[in-house]
């Protein structure tokens, strides 16, 4: 029996609107039911009772994560055992976390504008050291003219050219003394007539200017001083209200727990806001439940709804199965395979599973492309040690080591050296050819094992005459084996007779029949889309078997490694030596081990995988408490 | 870009080009009934959309939608600087959203009446939306903005929010001349070939819209002449700096027509109102650009002019769609879209 994602029951759940909270936290906490939303109920429940909820939960839960990075103390999760969140209580939590906010923010943005004063600050205080140099009365600054105005400041550089044009228009001009980190340090001066336009345009520009206090006598080292104090003011208002954010956060403290807590109690319900339908208090739930857990979701709601409800299971329909969500078989030896799996697509409901197939086949492909006990040793007991760090690989690594390793004492291999541990076989290098065609046969056998899984999910999907006739089924099966079958007459006796075409010929016949029947459109078009693909299927095959050749190709280039190393090694002194084939172990454990076990993933994913599964499987996603 | 990909990109361009609907077509449209504009549409745009649901918002998402894959098409090709200003003229797009949201907070409209009006830009899109629409109050939704890639066009804005409080046109102008700012420097960064192909078209946008502002700072706005020329944003092709400081010195919107370069002098010598100006700007600044598209020779001049064109195209008709399905009068209609001027 093949493994196919857990059976699944469909969950129609009728209650009462007071018991809808109470059930949505009770299926959370079992984490067991995956909400059905384009459900096929009683049309007449047209309202949906949790879209309010939702509204309200959200705008909470926003403001929550707004305000939870200034809380410095930890929340306490043991309080989430209490029961419903009721829409007035989450309403008033929402109004004083909104207030909450609002006086954050406000602090927030008068942040923002003392962080902007020190940073323009900065940059004047930057522009006055460089204003020392020259030859410059600073306290005609203050002492404006009668016809003169004068100004000094920083401008952005961007803004610079069309200032300068700008203040022509008002007989104005402006000279730039220092740049740097794009601000211009500049001088602007004209006739002081023209104020209040200058200082309007000025501001336009983001001009920042240099204000020089009412008892400046004339020196540059009084100024830096103000400026100075200025900066230190800004960092102590900073400071302060940093303090009083903490404060705040602790006067708020009870408040914010309780919409920590009511946001954990609340979510389920909320994210049921387009799922769950009703009308005049009766509600109606729909959604999927593993089969084997439907007697505990009963017995579970039965405890906690205070009111009586109607729950029936169904299984899945053949015109469901698309929409059926897909649960993998737990299995802590597998997960780590499941992961990958789920990279590539998650299988159908009714598809095979084809973790466990996937997990052997990966463990033998890198051991046979990666053999060495030494390299494997090193592999697994890596994964071992970091198995608290990366416990999802330490299984994969265990198991592909401990494949490294069995394959060592097959080539006789270890950390390279071919003449320590006897071979219990031979090694690659002795017969590379045999290895090779061994290759092949593994990989003809993986594409056959691939086909069959290919026939086995459209038969469980009804695709009877695509199980029968199409590439991928019966007819490209023995196409495969006849053209497998021929070739090896081909090469072993130098003859392809009529009965090997005719074995070819017949099932290609009937794909191209399928295909023909299949496709649509003008005549020259689906004489050319049937000739295309035939083609496609025909060098899919042959590419696809001779891409095996690579698990061969590995393990010889596994060995030429190892041999590259010593000799390098072999023309150094002991020291040398010794030093290079540690070195050269390494390289070959990290670069070579890597692009091994990508290429094998690569093999089962594009020669594997592609061929029968479709990976279109909808993710079982169950409704759950977040924490 | 490889020789396969000019061949594709210029058989691309010509097929999209082909499927334009034109200003004078669109002005038709505005005697034909909702249902007579849709299939007129299927036909020249070759496109299937679905004009069952005659909600207009859905309906301009569609177009938008539309108009974004045909652009995912084009940029395929392009890599580096190319790809890189490609990506940024499409932030046009994204633009309309930003003021919408600016707009939207500083106005107090609830959130889900922002949303209705933003544009799903998908892939395209760099503004966190759902984070900016949560934001409870103008600004936080600015402190959030300044985050974001639009930071720099955004400080604009709040200096301009706080100079002038909230103005829909100073603030949409000063988010449009930062846009342009940086558009023109990003042009910088191509090829010299392309620069220049691609600062023709950009040059006739630019003129189009210093002079609309020029007009509005100095006689809607009463700016002062250097405060107005400030505003202005990088100069274009008939417009150059000494025009422009020249115009903004004038006394009247007559005596700024008259004193022009051509061809401006001669478009708008008959044109009293600002608007129309506005709208006679603006459909030449499109018959540029349509000239790039079909007359120029290079690819990335043209297919910036495609998205000038495409974008009109989406916002006239959906003007056009929502004046038919809200009953507007067909003259109010034809004043949306620039037909009297």
């Amino acid at each position: 029996m093949l493994p196919t994602p857990l059976p699944m029951k469909k969950a129609n759940l009728y209650m009462v609107d007071a018991d809808a909270q109470a059930a949505a936290i009770t299926l959370a906490r079992l984490a067991v039911m995956h909400p059905l939303a384009e459900g096929d109920g009683d049309q007449a429940l047209e309202d949906y009772p949790a879209a309010s909820y939702f509204d309200v939960y959200h705008d909470l839960n926003s403001r929550f994560g707004k305000v939870s990075p200034f809380v410095k103390f930890p929340f306490d999760d043991a309080a989430t055992s209490a029961g419903i969140v009721t829409l007035l209580q989450l309403q008033d939590l929402d109004r004083q976390v909104k207030e909450l906010w609002a006086q954050v923010s406000s602090m927030e943005e008068r942040m923002r504008r003392q962080n902007e004063k020190i940073s323009a600050v900065r940059q004047l205080s930057n522009s006055l050291q460089k204003f020392t140099s020259l030859d410059l009365d600073l306290g005609r600054l203050r002492r404006q003219g009668r016809f003169l105005r004068i100004a000094v400041g920083t401008v952005p550089a961007g803004n610079f050219n069309q200032l300068k044009r700008a203040l022509s228009l008002i007989h104005f001009m402006i000279k730039t003394f220092y740049s740097s980190e794009g601000i211009d340090h500049v001088v602007v001066f004209g006739p002081s007539q023209q104020r209040e336009e200058v200082q309007d345009l000025l501001q336009s520009a983001d001009f920042r200017g240099l204000t020089i206090p009412e008892e400046f006598s004339g020196n540059p080292v009084e100024l830096q001083a103000d400026l100075d104090r200025q900066i230190k003011q800004a960092q102590q208002r900073i400071e302060k209200m940093n303090r009083e954010l903490s404060e705040l956060m602790d006067e708020n403290r009870v408040v914010l727990q309780s919409a920590h807590d009511a946001l954990l109690l609340a979510q389920p319900y909320a994210s049921l806001a387009t799922v769950l339908r009703g009308k005049g208090g009766l509600v109606f739930l729909q959604g999927w439940v593993p089969a084997g857990r439907a007697d505990e979701v009963r017995q579970r709601l039965q405890q906690d709804l205070e009111f009586p409800f109607h729950l029936s299971f169904a299984d899945p329909e053949q015109r469901e199965f698309d929409t059926v969500p897909s649960l993998l078989q737990p299995s802590w030896l597998l997960t780590p395979f499941q992961v990958l799996v789920k990279t590539f697509g998650m299988p159908g409901y009714r598809e095979v599973d084809p973790s466990g197939l996937f997990a052997l086949s990966y463990v033998i492909m890198f051991g046979m492309m990666f053999g060495d006990i030494g390299h494997g040793a090193v592999i697994a007991c890596l994964s071992l040690l970091f198995r608290r760090r990366y416990p999802g690989v330490t299984i994969v690594g265990v198991l592909a080591g401990g494949s490294s390793i069995l394959f060592g004492f097959v080539y006789g291999s270890l950390f390279g050296y071919e003449h320590i541990v006897p071979a219990l076989w031979m090694s690659p290098m002795h017969d590379p050819v045999r290895v090779l065609l061994l290759a092949v046969l593994w990989g003809a056998g993986f594409i056959l094992v691939a086909n069959l899984l290919a026939i086995r999910n459209f038969i469980a999907a009804g695709e009877m005459h695509q199980a029968v006739y199409s590439g991928k089924g019966l007819a490209g099966l023995l196409f495969y084996v006849a053209a497998f079958y021929g070739a090896y007459q081909l090469l072993q006796n130098g003859r392809f007779g009529w009965h090997e075409s005719l074995l070819v010929t017949l099932p290609m016949a009937v794909i191209v029949y399928f295909q023909w029947q299949q496709s649509s459109g003008g005549l020259v078009e689906r004489v050319l889309v049937v000739f295309i693909e035939a083609l496609e299927h025909i060098i899919s095959n042959v590419s696809g078997t001779l891409s095996f050749l690579r698990v061969a190709a590995f393990s010889l280039n596994h060995i030429a490694l190892a041999a590259a190393v010593f000799a390098i090694a072999g023309m150094l002194d002991s020291f040398g030596h010794g030093v290079t084939v540690v070195l050269g172990n390494i390289f070959i454990i990290v670069l070579e081990g890597a692009i091994v076990a990508i290429q094998c993933l690569r093999l089962e994913y594009y020669e594997g995988f592609s061929r029968f599964f479709g990976g279109k499987g909808r993710t079982f996603a169950p409704l759950k408490l977040e924490t | 870009m490889s020789g396969f990909g000019s061949v594709y990109l210029g058989t691309r361009l010509s097929v999209l080009a082909s499927r334009l609907i034109s200003i004078e077509q669109l002005i038709g449209f505005i005697q034909l009934d909702l249902e007579r504009i849709f299939s007129q549409v299927q036909q020249l745009t070759d496109r299937d959309y679905e004009f069952e649901d005659s909600n207009p918002d859905r309906i301009g998402g569609q177009l938008t939608n539309r108009a974004l894959d045909d652009f995912q098409v084009l940029i395929r090709p392009f890599s580096g600087g190319e790809r890189r200003f490609f990506n940024f003229a499409i932030r046009w797009f994204e633009l309309a959203n930003l003021k919408v949201l600016i707009r939207g907070k500083f106005n107090g409209i609830e959130s889900r009446a922002i949303e209705e009006q933003l544009i799903d830009l998908r892939s395209f899109s760099d503004l966190p939306v759902r984070r900016l629409l949560d934001t409870d109050d103008p600004y936080e939704m600015l402190r959030l903005l300044e985050t974001t890639a639009y930071g720099g066009i955004v400080r604009h804005a709040r200096r301009m929010y706080e100079e002038h409080g909230n103005d829909l046109f100073l603030l949409d102008a000063t988010i449009d001349r930062s846009f342009f700012i940086d558009l023109y420097q990003r042009t910088r960064f191509l090829r010299s070939a392309d620069a220049s192909h691609v600062g023709q078209v950009l040059g006739g946008l630019l003129d189009r819209f210093n002079l609309l502002w020029l007009l509005r700072y100095r006689f809607t706005y009463e700016l002062s002449a250097a405060k107005s020329f400030y505003l202005l944003t990088k100069t274009g092709n008939r417009l150059h700096s000494a025009d422009l400081m020249r115009l903004a010195r004038m006394d009247s919107v007559e005596d700024v027509v008259a004193a022009l370069p051509e061809p401006y002098r001669q478009l708008l010598a008959n044109v009293k109102d600002v608007s129309d100006m506005e709208t006679v700007m603006e459909y030449h600044s499109l018959g540029l650009a349509a000239q790039a598209l079909h007359r120029r020779p290079n690819l990335l001049s043209r297919s910036f002019a495609y998205i000038l064109l495409r974008e009109a195209e989406v916002r006239y008709l959906q003007a056009l769609i929502k004046g038919k399905w809200l009953g507007f009068d067909n003259d109010l209609i034809g004043q949306a879209i620039g037909a009297g001027a």
